[in-house]
């Protein structure tokens, strides 16, 4: 796909985005989770974004795109909560529970869902300068 | 002519593809399928005969999700997309081949 080189740009970064969006919505679907004091508790995951350099052929500077190399762990210690009730809970009634926070995730969905919008509205401009392109020769 | 026309037949297989993965795209359990045709296009035209290329099939090797569904519904899209505009400029160039043959052969000039 390297005829229309927009295309591989925008699309590396729907991919990138809807990775982050899986991640996020992993953190929030594990806010609740509650882990004994044995084990680590829940981990926030943050998704590592990095530029991929230019292909062969491009001009200098053009970038490729986005791709997303690794997954890193929040916190194992998590917030060591009292709750005697709880069945997880030890002899001195602790649970761990997740030490991430509702507010910064759903600020990231946002920016991941905004990142997605706006590399759809990259590709749609590319699609219709691409069509105007071939509209050149037509009859 | 054979060789627009090869390129067309990848292009359309490669369309098919696409929407045989997007029409799977919750499937547990599929693996989504590439087409290439380019680099045998190439070689063919190498040696002269278009019309020796070769459609091949291969899978992705993308990681599945939890039912076991590899299909990344933007990737398809995009390459809908592309594909489509492709597919265009073929036409396009074959109608120009058609209208040269065309007006090779009219009396009238």
């Amino acid at each position: 796909m390297s005829m229309f080189p927009a295309f591989d740009i925008a699309s590396s970064a729907l991919t990138t985005h809807r990775i982050w969006m899986n991640a996020i919505s992993d953190n929030i679907a594990n806010i609740n989770t509650v882990k004994p004091m044995s084990e680590a508790a829940y981990q926030e995951k943050f998704i590592v974004a990095r530029e991929i350099p230019s292909a062969p052929g491009q001009p200098v500077g053009v970038g490729g795109g986005v791709a997303p190399v690794a997954v890193q762990y929040g916190d194992a210690t998590g917030t060591v909560t009292y709750d005697p009730t709880n069945p997880l809970a030890d002899k001195d009634g602790l649970v761990r529970r997740p030490s991430e926070n509702l507010g910064d995730q759903m600020t990231n969905l946002i920016i991941a869902q905004r990142g997605y919008q706006l590399n759809l509205a990259v590709i749609d401009r590319a699609k219709s300068s691409y069509q105007q392109a071939i509209d050149i020769n037509g009859r | 002519m054979q060789a627009i026309q090869a390129s067309l037949d990848g292009l359309a297989a490669r369309q098919r593809i696409s929407a045989q993965n997007l029409a799977n795209s919750e499937t547990p359990g599929y693996t989504a399928q590439t087409v290439s045709f380019e680099d045998s296009l190439s070689a063919a035209l190498a040696s002269g005969d278009p019309t020796q290329t070769t459609i091949a099939t291969g899978v992705t090797s993308d990681p599945p999700n939890i039912n076991g569904n590899n299909v990344s519904v933007d990737t398809e899209t995009i390459s809908m997309i592309d594909t489509g505009l492709k597919y265009q400029l073929a036409t396009q160039e074959m109608n120009n081949k058609f209208r040269i043959l065309h007006d090779s052969t009219r009396q009238d000039l």
